[in-house]
């Protein structure tokens, strides 16, 4: 013992016959024995974490193998810390922890005790962890949880974003810095939660539970600015990521970096590599410049519907121009060919008059020659007619003493048996007719 | 519009551009036109409506808060 105790001001009276030192006060020797076991070399150990208890302020186990066992203690708020980084702790985990030897020397009314002071600790083989998280994550995607998320619709432009976060992480500022880029100005509702301790993965549950029971709320954002496998290991929580395939809304997971990737990454909606790119998903169409294609499409719109309407009024103009035309055009053929049949008609009568004065001069020459012919050589001619007729004139062989025979009918009667067959006949001389009778008895 | 109400902004902002096209290529009759300009300009306002509720200032709320209001607002 490097520290021999102090003396006491009154020395008490030792074991008689017995050679060993003393007695010394017990406080003292309570003391010096800390101070001893505190000076013992700091190491780890491995070993199997059985019968832990979590008292107010320091978490409790033993540590065993099959050679024996050490009692472990850790203040509580490195046990948090510890087991945030290593996952959920549990009896009967082969754990490896970091520390030194301690002892509580207790008081006159608390008892003393010695422990194993843990500082640090991890799941002895990160490969039992990590196996350990795929077989949940097989059970899930069997079970078509890492599905469901990834089939819900993400809003264009969301009006209200639940953001689940440390309240004074940079996860927070990072999430306004990508929606800023985005110039969305919306409702950001914070769901702020422990993002790395044992107390996590139920909170944010929580958050996000109580997020999509709120019918503003349009989707998630589950966001911390990465870490180790060990830090995430909230985010591979079995309960939380159940939860989060059964939400309403879509979950947004930037928790880590794809190096890192948690269950969460696989059931969220979508993982995304940082909480600035989550924001950048979370509104995909940048506002400033949404706000000016909207206008443009607007101007559009009017010009389009302006230039279809004049071209529709230009053509109507046009077909209400074109009778009017049809009709201005007709009117003037129509007059043209009028002007042409009367001057034709002008022309025609004009020669007709000529022609037919040329006959009428002809005819009036014949005439002329006729008149002249008749004046002249016809009354001579008749002259000679008149006497040829006169010497054929029965008359005159009458009034030489020839008398005509006749029928009662003035037929003449030319040979005797016509006289026979008449029986009554006319005899006609020069001055006048007698009737006489025929006589056939002789 | 009934039918259009149901469209999300970028459906909507989709649904513009189809209908600038078809009035672009001139083929659209004249009643087609003024349907499709009437139903533009509906999708239009819907869509700057939407815009002007993100184009203000950032709000933010707890959850807690959201949650008091939303209960305040039931009652």
């Amino acid at each position: 013992m490097p520290n021999r105790p102090r003396s006491v001001s009154a020395p008490a009276v030792g074991i008689p016959g017995n050679p060993l030192p003393g007695p010394y006060p017990v406080g003292d020797y309570a003391a010096a024995l800390q101070r001893r076991l505190r000076d013992f070399a700091k190491v780890q150990l491995i070993g199997e974490l059985v019968n832990l208890r979590i008292a107010r302020a320091r978490a409790y186990f033993e540590l065993r193998d099959s050679g024996g066992a050490v009692p472990c203690s850790a203040w509580l708020s490195d046990w948090e810390q510890m087991s945030a980084r290593a996952g959920e702790l549990a009896d009967g985990m082969q754990v490896v922890v970091a520390g030194g030897c301690d002892y509580y020397q207790g008081s006159s009314s608390s008892s003393p005790s010695f422990s194993f002071s843990v500082t640090d600790l991890r799941i002895a083989g990160e490969g039992d962890l990590l196996a350990r998280i795929e077989r949940l994550r097989k059970a899930l995607a069997a079970e078509g949880l890492l599905e469901r998320q990834k089939e819900l619709a993400l809003p264009c432009l969301p009006k209200t974003i639940g953001v689940v976060c440390s309240e004074s992480g940079k996860a927070r500022d990072d999430v306004i810095a990508g929606l800023a880029r985005r110039r969305w100005s919306g409702r950001i509702v914070w769901a702020f939660a422990p993002v790395q301790d044992r107390y996590a993965a139920p909170a944010i549950a929580a958050a996000l539970q109580d997020l999509a029971a709120s019918q503003a709320v349009d989707l998630a954002i589950v966001a911390r600015g990465g870490g180790s496998l060990a830090d995430l290991l909230c985010f591979c929580d079995e309960t939380l990521c159940r939860t989060v395939a059964m939400l309403r809304i879509p979950v947004l997971a930037s928790v880590g970096h794809h190096t890192d990737r948690t269950l969460l990454d696989d059931v969220a909606a979508v993982s995304c590599s940082t909480p600035t790119h989550a924001a950048e998903v979370a509104v995909p169409i940048h506002c400033g410049e949404a706000r000016s294609q909207l206008a443009a499409a607007a101007q559009r719109l009017r010009a389009d519907s302006k230039k279809a309407l004049l071209s529709r009024a230009r053509s109507l103009t046009l077909l209400c121009k074109a009778p009017s035309e049809h009709v201005r055009r007709q009117r003037s053929l129509l007059h043209q060919q009028l002007r042409e049949a009367r001057a034709a008609g002008r022309r025609r009568i004009a020669l007709e008059r000529s022609l037919n004065l040329r006959r009428l001069t002809a005819i009036a020459s014949k005439a002329d020659g006729a008149l002249h012919h008749n004046r002249h050589k016809r009354p001579a001619e008749l002259r000679r007619l008149a006497l040829a007729l006169e010497a054929h004139d029965p008359q005159r062989t009458l009034r030489r003493g020839y008398a005509l025979v006749q029928t009662g009918d003035g037929k003449p009667v030319t040979d005797a048996e016509q006289a026979r067959r008449a029986r009554e006949v006319v005899l006609r001389f020069a001055d006048s007719s007698v009737e006489a009778k025929v006589r056939t008895d002789r | 519009m009934s039918e259009n109400g149901k469209l999300s902004y970028e459906e909507a902002a989709a649904r513009v551009e189809a209908i600038l096209k078809r009035l672009d290529s001139g083929e659209a009759s004249l009643s087609e036109t003024l349907h499709l300009v009437r139903e533009g300009k509906e999708l239009i306002e819907r869509c700057a409506s939407e815009l002007e509720a993100v184009s203000g200032a950032l709000e933010e709320l707890r959850l807690d808060d959201l949650v008091a209001r939303l209960e305040g607002e039931a009652k």
